[in-house]
């Protein structure tokens, strides 16, 4: 694992500066059954291929963003911070 | 370049070879001065001892392998000779040049392919005395444990825009190319000189060479790592890079790969015997090391490379009794060399250097003997591929060039040259104008002039034909059983032949079992012969076997390099009243980053202060995290299960955190210190995933007016503690500090010894406390004003080992100590702190329902019956099975008993329940407490 992020903030650093946080994921809200539940809770996607996930730059700006990402490839294809409309990740 | 850290000697010196002492010329390498010198046998073989002599001379084959100075391994081919080296023969007793080991040569039929993983595994306890017996013999230099390591090792970082591996006429070519569009380039080779091949091929070399050279060299826009190594080419184009003892990581927005080809050599009899050399190491020995060979040489080869290396030995006085040319129609000649077409080599003759070449045609076998003292074969160049293949890119093989080419880069990688298989001089300076200005391309898309530009080379190139058909037939027809494949582990053609027949016959399986490729040059010198060997075993089309993948490093490189220096960066942490501990005697503690003090004198003596009369203690290690904004409120509500609406200016909580599977993550207090304004405290081993948790849950709400500061080092921290604590505040502020206007939980913002503080009141050990925060800068000062001002009241200071068992005799647990992650805070029993009747927050919906399945187990309290102190994690049993553990135990002098806390089964967890432990062996009764065992209505701490 060698490759590079381009932080929002702070440009482009290697990986190494960044703690991955999953992918950026609905939770549940409101009347939610067990199953939903368990399923948010336990069942993470595991994508293979392009997937938009949370991103925390630890060693700098202390920033947790949002990065679209290939998995087999590490390329990084864009990286955003969080807009309001979105999915309310955690 | 001046600080090139391979120096050669200006002028002659000598240096030592196993006790001979031997001269070498002014820039000689050690190889080509014991190659002048007549000591021929170099070394001995991994496993029959057969004597090696210099072969490949690009510090690639094993064959050279000395102990130098006492560092083993070192490749002589490579290092120049300096005064007073002394160099060691490996792998041989006495000497390599009689060597009785090499009775092993003649006992080959009784170690075949693989005998070790059928001959030494049973029985069983013999394993031990072959493996020492093995190691004797066998393999590589030892290491001198008694010399340590070999000098400084450091790590340089670097970035650049292009980024050429390797200077032979295509990376020259690329890094001008690349250099010329503006973009800052870097170019590294692992030989002292840039030119490649071309520095000992003078047929080729004219004074364009010496021109281009001067031109990289003296580009602003290039930075020229000669002697320098890529080992590594990882994802992102991060390259690593031996230079002697550093190691340089180089981040590279684009690569150029010009590695160039490693030579092949041929399978036949006795082709590892000294005097059968490649032909680039003859022209390197020639040309580079101004070596001659003496006697009668017969060269072989498939290509025009063989004639140039005749022409090259003839001029330089030795006899070329033959060029064996492969192919029958061959364009190339040589004036007075006889050239044998159609004809390929079949033996070779001699114990401990060639005495004769037996030649035979390719088809047929009418054998012919020539005399002769060298054998050089020149039968053409496989790629240096490694690092593409670590970068992913894609490869096809060839039937006309006989090797795999690239068909598809890796992200931001391009190759040139003969990695590419093209050998014609000017096609090389082509390509690698093209992957250099292809690379350029990259970074700077949508340039007319860049464009125009490739599309002139692209016609350039088409009009040379680039790649010449191979003929080279690697193993000839010849039964005997010494025809080496692989020069590292002594892996013949019938061993690889015996491994397929015995079923592994897929090349990762015959790769593991027999060993080829797997020594030291890692299949550089063998994975073309040994995949065509299995692909005609298996009756297979080369493509159809495979490759076996390299992986880093690309060349070996010593451990120290790869360690760096000595004594590693790591973080220690201090807290600003670090140094009054230190001097107060205090004996310090690590707590992860941090040093703290874990005790001053001993920590029954700090309870008794804290007790009886006032402590101390340095809490700055605690998290501390700043909230402002209007939505502080809903946002705290939302992450914390417990109430915030209701928490007024001036007051605190205790508050744990919980995930959203209703974990506890962690505690902490929660201050409101202005309507706006809430400082937090977090423990001090959770104080960035706080940090980072918190940030993680505004990232997504951004709509919240939050403003999240983390001030953990901007605060120093100390807790003052006992029942005189209020008497030395009152001396150091003019606040009212009664109980009155400061009560238990109460927050204030009054001035300490002059400093502005945040006062919690708080009660973590159990007494009348108070927990001041100011800015770090004054923490020594207030730590020392405090100590003054107490002086009269009886205070000490007390350190981890006394808080440890205070807290403990209120029952108050740490997470991470008392929980785990599969506590929630219901069984941890804090069920007071859990609001189910919020709307939704991290962990309400797991939290609902687990208090809807009810408790399966609960943190509890419990005090020994009788004398002992079990030790956590001491099990819990309960009907004779396990039921729990402790989590802390300590002899309580409150109690008069040791007491602690413990996860037990719900059933047994009612107040004056019994549980039993299990210490050593003995199962020790307890007895579950509900309330603390120090001041059980609180009366002291609210005091």
């Amino acid at each position: 694992m060698s490759f590079q992020i381009p932080c929002p903030n702070c440009g482009v650093r290697p990986v190494w500066e960044f703690h991955y946080g999953g992918p950026s994921r609905k939770r549940p809200e409101g009347d939610v059954t067990s199953r939903e539940w368990a399923e948010f809770l336990y069942n993470r996607p595991n994508t293979c291929g392009e997937q938009t996930e949370w991103w925390y730059h630890r060693s700098a700006c202390k920033s947790w963003f949002l990065a679209r990402r290939d998995t087999r490839t590490n390329q990084v294809f864009e990286t955003r911070p969080f807009a309001p409309q979105e999915a309310v990740g955690g | 370049m001046a600080d090139s850290p391979v120096a050669a000697s200006q002028e002659a010196c000598e240096f030592e070879f196993d006790g001979k002492a031997i001269t070498a010329q002014a820039g000689q390498t050690l190889a080509g001065a014991l190659h002048e010198a007549g000591q021929h046998v170099v070394s001995r073989s991994f496993k029959y001892h057969r004597p090696r002599g210099l072969f490949c001379c690009t510090g690639r084959c094993p064959n050279c392998l000395c102990t130098v100075n006492g560092t083993p391994n070192v490749r002589i081919c490579t290092v120049p000779a300096e005064p007073g080296m002394v160099v060691r023969s490996q792998n041989a007793w006495p000497s390599v040049n009689f060597d009785f080991l090499s009775i092993f040569d003649r006992l080959h039929r009784f170690m075949p392919v693989g005998f070790y993983y059928k001959m030494m595994y049973k029985p069983r306890w013999m394993w031990p005395i072959w493996e020492k017996f093995i190691r004797r013999i066998a393999g590589l230099g030892s290491v001198d444990r008694r010399q340590g390591a070999d000098g400084t090792y450091d790590k340089l970082n670097l970035f650049c825009d292009v980024a050429v591996v390797g200077g032979g006429w295509a990376g020259m070519h690329a890094a001008l190319d690349a250099a010329q569009a503006g973009f800052a380039v870097t170019l590294i080779d692992d030989q002292p000189l840039l030119g490649g091949h071309l520095r000992f091929d003078p047929d080729l070399a004219d004074s364009r060479l010496a021109d281009v050279v001067r031109q990289v060299q003296e580009h602003p826009g290039i930075q020229v790592w000669d002697s320098a190594t890529v080992f590594g080419l990882y994802e992102g184009n991060y390259l690593g890079i031996q230079r002697a003892n550093r190691m340089i990581r180089l981040r590279a927005a684009e690569v150029v790969v010009a590695t160039g080809g490693w030579e092949r050599p041929l399978v036949f009899e006795n082709n590892d015997l000294p005097g059968v050399l490649l032909a680039s190491a003859a022209q390197r020995l020639l040309h580079l090391d101004r070596c001659r060979f003496e006697g009668t040489a017969v060269v072989v080869t498939d290509n025009s490379q063989g004639y140039r290396v005749a022409g090259q030995l003839a001029r330089a006085g030795t006899t070329v009794g033959a060029i064996v040319d492969v192919r029958e129609n061959s364009p190339d000649k040589i004036e007075e060399i006889p050239v044998r077409r159609g004809q390929t080599i079949f033996a070779a003759r001699g114990t401990k250097h060639v005495t004769a070449a037996v030649i035979a045609p390719v088809s047929g076998d009418a054998h012919a003997t020539l005399s002769c003292r060298w054998l050089i074969q020149a039968v053409g160049f496989t790629p240096a591929s490694s690092l593409l293949h670590q970068n992913g890119c894609k490869f096809k093989y060839d039937p006309l060039a006989d090797h795999a080419i690239v068909t598809a880069h890796g992200r931001g990688t391009h190759s040139a040259g003969a990695v590419n298989g093209i050998h014609d001089r000017d096609g090389t300076a082509l390509d690698g104008r093209r992957a250099g200005l292809a690379a350029v391309e990259a970074l700077r898309p949508h340039d007319a002039a860049l464009a125009a530009r490739r599309d002139e080379l692209k016609a350039k190139m088409g009009a040379i034909p680039l790649r010449e058909s191979a003929a080279a037939h690697y193993a000839s027809g010849s039964p005997a059983k010494k025809k080496f494949v692989c020069l590292c582990e002594d892996v013949t053609e019938k061993d690889i032949c015996d491994a397929v027949a015995e079923g592994y016959s897929n090349i990762e399986t015959l790769k593991r079992f027999s060993t080829v490729s797997m020594g030291p040059c890692q299949g550089k010198m063998c994975q073309s012969s040994s995949i065509a060997l299995c692909a005609r075993a298996n009756g297979k089309s080369i493509e159809e076997t495979g490759v076996t993948t390299s992986r880093p490093p690309e060349q070996p490189l010593s451990l120290g390099v790869l360690a760096g220096r000595g004594l590693h960066f790591s973080l220690v942490r201090r807290t600003p009243m670090h140094d009054w501990h230190v001097s107060a005697g205090a004996k310090m503690m690590d707590a992860g980053n941090w040093k703290r003090p874990e005790t001053y004198s001993t920590p029954e003596d700090e309870y008794d202060s804290v007790r009886s009369r006032v402590g101390l203690i340095d809490v700055s290690t605690l998290g501390k995290i700043e909230l402002r904004g209007s939505d502080v409120v809903p946002f705290l509500e939302f992450l914390y299960p417990n109430r915030f609406q209701n928490l007024n200016v001036g007051r605190v909580r205790y508050g744990v955190i919980c995930d959203d599977a209703g974990i506890l993550l962690d505690d902490g207090t929660i201050a409101r210190l202005e309507e706006k304004r809430f400082f937090l405290t977090t423990t001090t081993g959770n104080a960035d995933a706080i940090d980072s948790w918190f940030r993680s849950w505004l990232a997504g709400r951004p709509q919240l007016d939050v403003q999240l500061t983390n001030v953990s080092g901007s605060y120093a921290a100390m807790n003052l503690a006992g029942p005189n604590s209020r008497q030395v505040l009152a001396k150091l502020t003019d606040a009212d500090v009664s109980s009155a206007a400061l009560p238990y939980l109460a927050a204030g913002q009054l001035k300490i010894a002059n400093v502005d503080a945040v006062v919690l009141r708080v009660g973590f050990v159990g007494e009348l406390g108070y927990e001041i925060h100011v800015p770090s800068q004054y923490g020594l000062h207030v730590w020392e004003a405090i100590v003054e001002a107490g002086k009269e009241f009886g205070l000490a200071p007390f350190g981890i080992a006394a808080q440890r068992l205070l807290r403990l005799e209120k029952k108050h647990l740490i997470p991470g100590v008392d929980t785990d992650a599969l506590s929630n805070p219901l069984e941890a029993d804090l069920p007071w702190i859990v609001k189910l009747d919020k709307p939704d927050f991290v962990g309400r919906r797991s939290l609902a329902q687990a208090g809807e399945r009810g408790l399966r187990n609960r943190l509890v309290g419990f005090r020994i019956v009788g004398e002992t102190v079990p030790q956590p994690p001491a099990l819990v049993i309960h009907n004779g099975k396990l039921g729990g553990r402790v989590t802390s135990c300590e002899f309580s002098p409150a109690a008069g008993c040791a007491v602690g806390l413990a996860w037990v089964p719900a059933e047994q967890s009612k107040n004056g329940d019994k549980i039993e432990i299990h210490v050593d062996g003995r199962v020790v009764t307890a007895i579950v407490q509900d309330e603390p065992f120090y001041d059980p209505q609180g009366h002291r701490l609210k005091s």
